[in-house]
């Protein structure tokens, strides 16, 4: 990969990260959808930008509040150079270095750490420190490339850095769930091993403390004797820590510098058997800052992760959707006598609307147009159901009645949720003779040649609803130019944005004046109409049409 | 969309008040038809009166309402479908199968 600029962030509790510079504008401010995000309390929500633009780095000012500072003085729009200390409203709790692309860069080197991590600490190890470290690398590095790092994975960093931090005997944590409740998540040892939860004693009225109170919780056997420390004792532990993860929501019309929404998002719970000595404050600290930083990590990732699986549920959709194309293959049928047609336009990735066009062996054609209720990929997979059914029935030489009397009895025997489908089926013979069954569907208009209009309505069930339900087949006979047109409801029902429906009487008339043309220009018309019916506004259920001209 | 109870004789009213379209509002006829027959009320009438807009799905509830009411021994019936309603019950066909009234005393008389 070609090196590009980075920025070296200090944050106000000393924990450093690189961030690669990998857009051609690069945003830095107190939101949540900044690419570098600053809780510092001179920064605005959207404070700068870093825009790359011929060949070298400019640092804009984006309309702060307070102000952007290179090496302290205030700038508007300046080139970045090597080593540039970029600061936010004159505040210094963060510190951002430009590094130029050329420039070679030591990943965290140790005399630049931050001023609270600074101070001598006998108990924190040099290990805990990199782990801490590795974690806030981890972070950037999974934003930065979109590694796939899960949820759970972060949460088991999460808990080994802290064990190690604390020099605790095990660590998990506990997060709250969409009922508010808090639940189990991952557990470890020191030896970075996970514990079983039932293996995993823990103290809840420490925990209930932290919740309640959102602060870091320290007991230990010794204190007073408290009902909590009780607790603790009864536990065999002589030492038990509770930390908040809390997540800051930063909101849209929130003064720049006040804090931002907390929220709790769970808890990180450490104990211990073993006599420790006493955690210092700056231990303490940094397992809070770690907290800090692990709940944003964690946020992050999740956030990713579900955008991840919306995508892969997405591809699946796709996939269902270029099955169900698949099983609709024939959109035409020519013959000597007729033309016949067919589209379908799903709202969603799939549709509950279908139909199908088939030459029966005695060269008749059978033509079906249907619509499960409901939508999406139940709706869908009823459809592809009954499809077989009637693709068989047909195939098999059975009636439009027959047809409907079978898809009735296989969806009523084996459909438990309440779906049904209404169906309009035909069969048509090259001397004009239809025969068709309604089941509950939008009447088909039959267009006479001369103008003169009929609805191919009678009324029989739905299918799939009753299993009492009984079908007859109706008997029509078309003429040389006659016309029928079967659609699904989404045509009529479609909606303008006025609120206004296509309706049936538009439709008629639609069709009434089209007559003189083919099959093809009549299905095209009217879907062309449709579409400037509702111009531009988004389709609100499955539209599908069949046209039947008669030569 | 809102669903509540009262009694009228051995008759249980359900009154519903908003859109009976695909999603929560089917849902929720549904299980509380379910329920009412599962506690032995099986005289069922649907209240329509204040229900502008039904759906496919909408329709779906009734209609699974209305079998699983019947195969317990029960009845089902619609008490003032709005226009629309009747339209769509019309098309499906569906006017055959449910008893709709416009009158509540004649609706309860008639169970």
């Amino acid at each position: 990969m070609e090196k590009t600029a980075r920025l070296k962030v200090t944050d106000a509790f000393g924990v450093q990260k690189i961030l690669p510079l990998l857009k051609p504008v690069f945003t830095i401010g107190r939101k949540v959808d900044n690419d570098l995000q600053v809780m510092s309390n001179g920064a605005s929500r959207h404070h700068g930008s870093i825009i790359y633009e011929n060949g070298v780095y400019l640092l804009v000012d984006t309309g702060s509040k307070r102000g952007t500072f290179i090496n302290g003085e205030r700038v508007e729009r300046t080139e970045l150079h090597h080593l540039d200390r970029i600061s936010l409203g004159g505040v210094d709790d963060y510190q951002i270095q430009f590094i130029a692309s050329d420039a070679p860069v030591e990943l965290f080197s140790s005399a630049a750490t931050g001023p609270q991590v600074a101070s001598a600490e006998p108990r924190l190890s040099a290990t805990a420190k990199e782990q801490l470290k590795n974690l806030a690398r981890y972070v950037e590095v999974n934003q930065a490339f979109k590694f796939s790092l899960t949820p759970n994975d972060v949460l088991r960093l999460i808990v080994d850095a802290a064990v190690e931090l604390a020099a605790a005997e095990r660590g998990l944590i506990l997060l709250i769930n969409q009922e508010g409740k808090l639940t189990f998540k991952v557990a470890r040892d020191n030896k970075r091993n996970n514990v079983p939860r039932k293996d995993f004693a823990l103290s809840t009225s420490i925990v209930k403390q932290v919740v309640r109170k959102q602060q870091t919780a320290v007991l230990k056997v010794g204190d007073e004797p408290s009902d909590t420390a009780h607790s603790v004792m009864f536990l065999g532990l002589r030492t038990a820590i509770c930390v908040p993860l809390i997540r800051f929501q930063m909101q849209d019309k929130m003064d720049a510098t006040s804090d931002g929404r907390r929220e709790l998002i769970g808890v990180l719970y450490l104990d211990s058997r073993a006599v420790t000595g006493k955690l210092s404050q700056t231990s303490l600290k940094l397992l809070e800052s770690l907290a800090f930083e692990a709940s944003k990590a964690f946020e992050n990732v999740r956030l990713m992760h579900e955008s991840q699986e919306k995508q892969k549920l997405e591809r699946e959709f796709q996939t269902a959707r270029e099955v169900q194309v698949a099983l609709m293959p024939v959109n035409s049928v020519k013959s000597e006598r007729f033309d016949l047609v067919a589209h379908s336009i799903p709202c969603r990735y799939v549709a509950g609307d279908f139909y199908d066009l088939m030459r029966l062996p005695d060269g008749r054609v059978a033509l079906t147009l249907a619509d499960v209720s409901g939508k999406g990929i139940s709706a869908a997979l009823l459809a592809a159901v009954a499809q077989g059914v009637i693709e068989a029935q047909f195939s098999a030489g059975h009636s439009p009645a027959e047809v409907a009397g079978t898809l009735n009895r296989v969806i009523v025997n084996r459909s438990d949720a309440n779906r049904f489908l209404t169906m309009f089926c035909a069969v048509v013979d090259s001397d004009g003779g239809l025969a068709w069954v309604n089941a509950g569907h939008n009447p088909s208009i039959l267009a006479r040649r001369d103008g003169q209009t009929e609805e191919l309505a009678t009324k029989s069930l739905v299918v799939g609803a009753f299993d009492f339900a009984e079908y007859h087949v109706s008997h029509t006979r078309l003429g040389p130019g006659d016309v029928v047109f079967s659609f699904s409801d989404g045509v009529t029902e479609a909606v303008n944005s006025s609120g206004e429906l296509f309706g049936d009487e538009r439709l008629l008339e639609l069709v009434r004046t089209s007559v003189s043309l083919t099959a093809e220009k009549i299905k095209d018309r009217v879907l062309k109409e449709l579409l400037a019916f509702t111009s531009g506004l988004p389709q609100g259920d499955d539209v599908t049409v069949v046209a039947l001209k008669m030569k | 969309m809102d669903l509540n109870l009262r009694a009228n004789g051995k008759v249980t009213i359900l009154d519903l008040q908003g859109n009976l379209t695909i999603g929560a509002a089917e849902e929720t006829l549904r299980q509380r038809v379910e329920e009412l027959v599962t506690d032995n009320q099986k005289y069922l009438l649907i209240n329509l009166e204040n229900v502008p807009m039904i759906d496919s799905s909408g329709i779906g509830s009734l209609v699974k309402s209305f079998t699983h009411a019947k195969n317990k021994g029960g009845k089902l019936k619609l008490l003032k479908p709005s226009r629309l309603a009747q339209q769509l019950l019309s098309i499906t066909g569906l006017l055959s199968v449910f008893e709709t009234f416009d009158d509540e005393a004649t609706a309860v008389a008639s169970f």
